[in-house]
């Protein structure tokens, strides 16, 4: 019982940090906005900074607001999720928590002021999708699509750092603001522009880097409510948004966002249609949405700017809302597809108003805020061209039609299967978000103050969001009006054109970008395992593997130095003789060691040149150095003899008579010479050259006394170098879990 | 029976080496390498399952964590206050306590977080390694 309490626990948990977001986000921002401004990489240039302006309240309270909705619906969906899936209700706090980790990620990206920052918090929203989408990993279609969405939006996030990284190059800083202000065009600008839109577009889930979210619908309903309506996949169009004055001093990369964003809308719209599974659909929908932001940005200018914010919001709230839906759906019915289910209106009357509300937004009816995304998106696309305001009219045909069908092939026609009761959270966000749908076309200006604080940040230009209803023919109306009789028209002949649609879905299964990620990590896959077998098949293949590549680069090095005084031989007096003795029982224990067959002999020698060493480090005056080797010569001796013990005896008497095999024989010996040769060179070349006085070894010595110490050694490792030691200590620790997983399956005792 | 004898003594050591490491030959790791080889002698003697109900080893992971716990703790308070990871208190010029050979200072705390970690890091890897030994039985 504890257990399934500190999971609903941790879902209360979540919810409340939501809430507390929400109103923190609508507090600040409403107050005029606030930010703080740290040190943080000070040699980078780089600081802790964040400002929540108007960018940043618009997709933080999308962050948090949807947040509110589907951590929520979670807190009712992911127990019955775990008992559908056989698995202890325990598990459901990692999904809370994952979550909450993705929101505050969202947050901080959308109001950090730093590119190193927004890269951070890029990457954080990744692994933390990664996580959600594959969050059923007892499933291999779960962790598959969970590894998709993470190559395809990870691999792009590394075009993404190059560009930021070129910017920073170019403009010499990491500040947004500061970059901002310095903005002007040129060819490095363009093509940082051109690397961070690639990684935007994948994030948003654009042409033709589309193909991971159909398959992150594998994820639980909460995650794909949250993650693939207003959060994940707003990131991309929010990164646009934070640098699209620096992307619109090129032309064709606007004009590139342009072409992206309206195929993204042809193909997500036509998949969308011919669709039959609920979430797919929506995503699919989601894609061809996110495809008229991108047109939009692509458009630019104010109304550009305008449109993008609006439709960013008003679209948050109606997915989020259909998604729920379906979740709830297939709750009650068992239903996964339009086929499947039918008829809910009078068994859930509630969701059908409320995912009712949610359609009609979606596919921009009057008296709901999706009128007002679609009005500013006729009204931008007609001042750019009539060409692509008859695109955007077929497109928004193409979503009235699809949606349409989603709502009424759900709630309308005969019921097909008995519905279970639902209960109240799994209802209630859906509804909730339904009524904002409502109230934002009814007073739109809240709304639309937010979208245009948003806009004022996209076009760095003063821009209105005018959205209103006007009762005459001016252009946006009579394209609304075209759209919803093409949508009708759609609607009716949707089966003449099943068998086209389900043509175009197959030729993108066929021959789309899917094909070419599958093959590419085959391929992949292929050369890593050749790799493998020529690096790895033992040990000794594998210290050749080291010894090579690492021989010719120092062969290449001795070979380009210049000879000159680099091989001196000193003077040789009667107090080095100790120092000789103790290298040379050392020389003389490496040879054995060659030599050596059975293993414990073989520590025993190896011990054997480490003990010679550490009395050559006491002859030398390093008495901290000689101290720690001869510690750890004797704790790796014994360790070696434990792990022997380890192994079965005869197993450790076949390895010690095994012949080495013919090609190794002389191998083996020689790299080994060769590389042993060089070293001798390097080492020798750099004692004859004593470096001139080295003065930070005589600072460090004064320095010594300042930090109250008289041991140098111990106040580099504890105060100088402290952050190295820092590191080196944290690494011994994972080192201890790594044996511990080795050994144990990770039980420390 | 010299081996029992012996833990104390090398302990002993260990703290000498521990608390004089700042002013001489010595420091965290040497001392937490020390430490760890006596509690390894102890092994060797008795036997694993006679070591672990007499000495309190099973602590070791603990150890480890609370050793890196301290040396994060003394690199990372300093910045909460603005100031630099690893700001070293007492500041240079200023006045240090002294008990006998021992210096109060946040580096030789930092240096007490490295012994424990690497000490708690050995025995337990010390542990590992035996109780799988242990498991697996009389070897062939």
């Amino acid at each position: 019982m504890r257990s399934i309490g500190s999971a609903a626990a941790a879902g209360v948990a979540a919810v409340a940090l939501a809430v507390v977001g929400a109103v923190a986000v609508l507090a600040v921002w409403r107050s005029g906005g606030a930010g703080f401004d740290v040190a943080w990489l000070p040699s980078w240039g780089a600081r802790l900074a964040f400002r929540l302006d108007g960018l940043g309240a618009l997709y933080g309270l999308l962050a948090t607001g949807i947040g509110v909705a589907t951590f929520t619906y979670a807190t009712a969906y992911l127990p019955r999720h775990l008992e559908h899936e056989e698995r202890p209700q325990a598990e459901g706090g990692r999904f809370h928590a994952l979550m909450a980790l993705f929101m505050v990620a969202m947050v901080g990206l959308a109001t950090a002021q730093d590119l190193l920052l927004l890269f951070v918090f890029w990457d954080l929203t990744a692994i933390a999708s990664y996580l959600l989408i594959g969050y059923d990993r007892q499933r291999r279609e779960a962790r598959l699509s969970a590894l998709m969405a993470l190559l395809v939006t990870g691999v792009s996030a590394v075009l993404l750092l190059i560009g930021l990284l070129v910017l920073r190059a170019e403009f010499g800083t990491t500040s947004i603001p500061a970059l901002l202000e310095r903005a002007q065009g040129g060819g490095a600008v363009t093509l940082a522009g051109a690397l961070i839109a690639v990684g935007a577009l994948a994030k948003s889930a654009q042409v033709p880097l589309h193909f991971w979210l159909p398959r992150a619908m594998a994820a639980p309903t909460p995650v794909s409510a949250y993650l693939h309506s207003a959060a994940m996949v707003a990131a991309g169009v929010f990164m646009l948004s934070r640098l699209h004055p620096l992307l619109a001093t090129s032309r064709p990369l606007l004009d590139g966002l342009l072409v992206v964003g309206l195929v993204s809308m042809a193909v997500g719209g036509l998949l969308a249609l011919g669709a039959d599974h609920l979430k797919r659909l929506l995503a699919y929908s989601t894609i061809a949405q996110y495809g008229y932001v991108v047109t939009m940005l692509g458009v630019g200018g104010a109304s550009g700017a305008a449109a993008a914010c609006f439709y960013v919001l008003a679209h948050a709230l109606a997915k989020s809302a259909l998604f729920m839906t379906s979740g709830a759906v297939t709750e009650a019915t068992g239903g996964k597809a339009l086929s499947e289910v039918g008829g809910l209106a009078r068994a859930m009357p509630a969701l059908a108003v409320g995912s009712g509300l949610a359609a009609a937004g979606l596919a921009a009816l009057p008296l709901t805020i999706g009128f007002f995304k679609d009005e500013l998106f006729f009204k931008a696309a007609a001042e750019r061209g009539t060409w692509l305001a008859v695109l955007a009219v077929a497109s928004a045909a193409l979503t009235f039609a699809y949606i349409t069908r989603f709502w009424t092939g759900i709630f309308l026609g005969d019921l097909r299967r008995p519905v279970r009761a639902l209960p109240g959270r799994l209802v209630v966000p859906v509804v909730v978000l339904g009524g904002l749908v409502l109230a934002g076309g009814l007073v739109v200006a809240p709304f639309a103050a937010l979208s245009e604080a948003a806009a004022q940040v996209t076009a760095a230009a003063p821009v209105a969001v005018a959205a209103a209803y006007h009762l005459d023919f001016r252009a946006e109306n009579v394209m609304a009006l075209a759209a919803y009789a093409l949508g009708l028209v759609l609607v009716a002949g949707r089966p003449a054109l099943a068998g086209v649609l389900a043509g175009f879905a197959r030729l993108g299964r066929r021959a789309g970008p899917e094909r070419a990620y599958v093959a590419g990590l085959a391929a992949l896959n292929r050369l890593s395992n050749a790799i493998h077998d020529v690096e790895l098949r033992d040990l000794r293949t594998r210290v050749v593997a080291v010894l090579v590549p690492a021989g010719a680069l120092v062969g290449v090095g001795v070979a380009v130095t210049p000879f000159e005084g680099a091989y001196l031989v000193g003077s040789f007096s009667r107090g080095d003789l100790p120092l000789v003795v103790a290298l040379a029982a050392c020389a003389l224990a490496a040879l054995v060691v060659t030599r050596l067959r059975r293993h414990l002999a073989l520590a025993l020698g190896l011990s054997g040149v480490g003990f010679s060493l550490a009395v050559a480090y006491e002859l030398l005056g390093a008495p901290d150095v000689a101290l720690i080797a001869v510690v750890i010569e004797t704790l790796f001796m014994l360790l070696f003899v434990a792990v022997f013990a380890l192994l079965p005896r005869a197993v450790l008497r076949r390895e010690s008579r095994l012949a080495v095999a013919g090609t190794r024989r002389f191998r083996d010996p020689v790299v080994g010479v060769i590389s042993g040769v060089l070293v001798l060179l390097v080492v020798w070349a750099a004692l004859s050259r004593p470096t001139p006085t080295d003065a930070s070894a005589d600072r460090q010595l004064e320095l010594a006394g300042a930090a109250h110490g008289k041991d140098v050694v111990t106040v580099i490792l504890a105060d100088f170098r402290g952050l190295d030691t820092l590191v080196e200590v944290t690494v011994v620790v994972v080192a201890l879990l790594g044996v511990a997983a080795l050994l144990r399956r990770g039980k420390l005792w | 029976m010299v081996a029992r004898l012996l833990l104390v003594p090398v302990l002993m050591v260990a703290a000498a080496f521990l608390i004089k490491g700042y002013l001489d030959v010595g420091d965290g790791f040497g001392a937490g390498v020390i430490a760890a080889l006596g509690v390894l002698l102890q092994y060797l003697a008795f036997g694993r399952a006679a070591v672990e109900r007499v000495l309190p080893v099973r602590h070791a992971p603990k150890l480890a964590v609370g050793g890196l716990l301290v040396a994060l703790a003394v690199a990372f308070v300093p910045a909460l206050g603005g100031r630099a990871p690893l700001e070293h208190a007492p500041a240079p010029g200023a006045e240090v306590i002294h008990l006998g050979s021992l210096e109060l200072l946040t580096a030789v705390a930092f240096d007490v977080g490295v012994f424990a970690l690497v000490l708690g890091m050995v025995v337990a890897t010390i542990h590992l390694i035996a109780s799988t030994v242990d498991e697996r039985g009389e070897r062939p």
